[in-house]
């Protein structure tokens, strides 16, 4: 008999709305009004700012699919994605289960350290890793110079091979220190009696962290995934710092690729379009790891 | 009674604001007094020396007209390139404006019909006889904006640009180097300084474009003033898979093999590049006159400044040009007052005012000038003079299409980085122009 979602008797239909309505306002004037924008201007070869706008419906996107530069990009966004996300999803669990199970003195002090990267601004971070990655003066080289590894020595962001990776690997450090506090905060929840039983019945470190922290953390990862992966597939400011997509195509990322063509090339209306493409594989990505967290949920 | 105070110094500040809103535009027009008036300038003079030029200049300029006032807005030139167009469709937008030259800047905003032509005023104030043809071309569009280097003019540059080589004073009096005076001389003089185990150039491509002055500077040597004209303003058909744009790539090239670039380059920005020449890890560096101002500071050692020397029997152009010039919203309400402060920009006082900070100006000097010349400054300003009289001012290529400049800086990273040959090159750059130029034909 119990009507439910009923409002209470004399209570507004429209208080629901007056507790969203901040929010969605909010919401509405800098996601919802842009995102139409954008999907509006990407039908139109534009420059950005003149009257000459001609329409030209989805002639842009067909281009897209082509465009051996937007796919480029887009396939370095894809390898971001193992150093935006996957690496420091590995790193964070293995510090959040070392700082989180063993007692180190200075706990506090180590946590921090390692969680301070992911709170400065990229623009400063991408300042200071090209200096380390600086080729003659550069901390990197000059430490494996001293130890006698010059034969390592390589000129990172100007090399086509390891530009990639060293940009990347700049991701890494970003990104782990979020991941591990995420964890760290989980494996505060977990009951300290599932280890104590499981080492009675004789369970290693390793068997511990497959069968009960892992699963135990399923929501943390879920988060953690989500975030990272969008890191990795709107990277811009890093790339706009340190090479900007140099060499050759070597570190493009569609992030700068829009930029640039928007505001530099003023190709509007295309990066209008390359923008678009962007947020629907970001958000089919999202959902995709939402629906195997559900999935894996209610199978728990 | 705290609530109240509260309430009270907030009334009173909204009262303050409120009148010191009003107050601006309320000054006193009396019959006599000329209409006030302000001028909105935007400009991307932000360094501390050029930025007291550019307020000097103004305050002067309001000196001279009563009741004008400068209302000055600096940024820096990239936030400049991507702020100004929307700007510029705005009424209340900038009178007066720095406009990046080349297609993509000026070309797109003279198509968009934002900027004022200035050919009645290049009469009015004869600034034909201070601006030469062909550097009154760079800032020159047809009122379609599809045309580059005919037509309208659209903007005056108070400053000049010269690309040439720094060269350690200090070092090359130790060694006994001298400044070569043909190309032949300078590639020998390369192996000398690389067997002195010395980086004969300091030199770094992360950035990107300082690749495109190293290339461009050894290709002015080998193309004639009239193919680079027709190949940046994009007529006669023009192309850039040309043998002297592939014996410029194969050039460059050698020197990479023979060391002759600092180690490591790929990985070194711009800055850092000449970090390494100043403090004397480098023994020349090939860039603009700009660098001047910023050598001289903070450091013992001396340096020189010389062209690009041409081929034995020959003459060879240069890469240089003309400051970012200053443009006239189209819609503005005080174009006469505007062109007159264009006029005040490329003045005889100007000049020297830029000069005695440093940077070469596009005019000439006046006859009285107390400019110091005998320094490093002096080698540019003499440098610019010579290509400016002979009228061997070449260009900088990335201008020639909207994605010529990105399309150079990668495929330049490829060719110093051996992924890809001369030929190759010439070609895949070539390729990015001419699909340009069938999009404005």
């Amino acid at each position: 008999m119990a009507r439910q979602n009923a409002a209470y008797p004399g209570e507004s239909k429209w208080k629901g709305w007056l507790y969203l309505g901040p929010a969605f306002l909010l919401y509405t004037i800098f996601v919802l009004i842009p995102l139409i924008g954008t999907l509006y201007n990407s039908l139109f070869r534009w420059d950005g700012f003149s009257a000459n706008r001609e329409f030209i419906f989805l002639d842009n996107f067909k281009q897209l699919f082509t465009d051996s530069e937007f796919l480029n990009a887009l396939k370095n966004n894809l390898i971001f994605v193992i150093f935006f996300c996957v690496l420091p999803i590995i790193i964070g669990l293995a510090l959040s289960t070392l700082l989180g199970r063993i007692p180190i003195k200075g706990l506090t002090f180590f946590r921090t350290v390692l969680f301070l990267p992911q709170i400065i601004s990229m623009v400063v971070i991408g300042v200071i890793w090209r200096w380390m990655f600086n080729p003659v003066f550069g901390p990197i080289n000059l430490s494996l110079k001293s130890i006698g590894l010059g034969g390592l020595t390589r000129t990172w962001l100007g090399d086509f091979n390891w530009a990639l990776p060293s940009v990347g690997a700049v991701g890494s450090w970003v990104q782990y220190g979020f991941c591990m506090l995420l964890f760290l905060a989980g494996m505060q929840r977990i009951p300290q009696e599932y280890y104590e039983a499981s080492s009675l019945d004789g369970a290693d470190q390793w068997q511990q962290l497959k069968s009960i922290t892992i699963p135990s953390l399923r929501p943390e990862i879920g988060v953690a995934l989500v975030t990272t992966i969008v890191a990795a597939l709107r990277v811009f400011d890093l790339v706009f710092v340190t090479t900007r997509g140099g060499p050759g195509q070597a570190t493009m990322v569609a992030g700068f690729l829009i930029y640039r063509t928007a505001f530099i090339q003023k190709n509007f209306g295309y990066a209008s379009a390359m923008a678009i493409v962007l947020t629907v594989i970001i958000l089919f990505i999202s959902l995709l790891v939402r629906r195997f967290q559900q999935r894996d949920e209610d199978k728990s | 009674m705290k609530r109240f105070n509260f309430l009270f110094a907030l009334f009173t500040v909204s009262v303050l604001v409120l009148n010191a809103c009003q107050m601006a535009p309320s000054v006193p027009t009396g019959s006599e007094a000329p209409q006030p008036q302000t001028l909105v300038v935007w400009d991307q003079f932000h360094r501390d020396v050029e930025g007291k030029v550019m307020d000097t200049l103004n305050a002067e300029f309001e000196a001279a007209h009563p009741g004008v006032k400068i209302e000055r807005v600096v940024k820096v030139l990239d936030d400049l390139k991507i702020t100004l167009p929307l700007a510029l469709t705005q009424a209340d937008g900038p009178d007066v404006a720095q406009v990046n030259q080349g297609r993509n800047d000026m070309g797109s905003m003279v198509e968009g019909g934002l900027l004022l032509p200035l050919n009645k005023y290049v009469t009015q104030f004869n600034w034909g006889k201070v601006v030469s043809v062909s550097v009154a071309k760079r800032n020159s569009f047809t009122t379609d904006g599809k045309t580059f280097g005919q037509g309208e003019v659209f903007g005056v540059s108070p400053t000049a640009e010269v690309v040439g080589v720094y060269y350690n004073k200090s070092m090359f009096k130790e060694h006994g180097w001298d400044v070569p005076t043909t190309f032949e001389d300078f590639e020998a003089l390369l192996a000398e300084i690389k067997a002195a185990g010395i980086t004969p150039i300091s030199f770094g491509s992360l950035d990107g474009w300082p690749a495109i002055h190293e290339y461009s500077a050894i290709q002015h040597l080998l193309v004639s003033m009239e193919y680079i004209d027709n190949f940046v303003y994009g007529i006669n058909n023009a192309s850039f898979d040309i043998p002297e744009n592939k014996q410029a790539a194969e050039i460059l090239l050698d020197w990479v093999k023979a060391g002759y670039f600092s180690d490591g380059f790929a990985g070194i920005g711009y800055d850092d590049g000449n970090l390494l020449f100043k403090s004397g890890k480098g023994a020349m560096t090939i860039t603009g006159s700009w660098l001047a101002g910023e050598l001289l500071a903070g450091t013992d050692q001396e340096f020189g400044f010389f062209l690009l020397p041409p081929y034995s029997g020959k003459s060879a152009l240069a890469i240089g040009g003309v400051g970012i010039p200053f443009s006239i919203r189209a819609t503005t309400t005080k174009a006469d007052l505007a062109a007159e402060y264009l006029d005040w920009m490329i003045s005889p006082r100007a000049a020297e005012l830029w000069a005695e900070s440093g940077m070469v100006p596009a005019i000439e000097l006046p006859a009285d000038s107390r400019v110091d010349m005998s320094g490093l400054f002096g080698d540019t300003m003499r440098a610019w003079n010579e290509i400016n009289k002979n009228n061997v001012v070449g260009h900088y290529i990335d201008w020639a299409t909207p994605t010529f400049y990105d399309a150079s800086v990668a495929e330049l990273q490829k060719l110093l980085g051996e992924l890809t040959t001369p030929a190759e090159f010439t070609a895949a750059l070539d390729k990015v122009y001419q699909d340009y130029l069938a999009t404005i034909k």
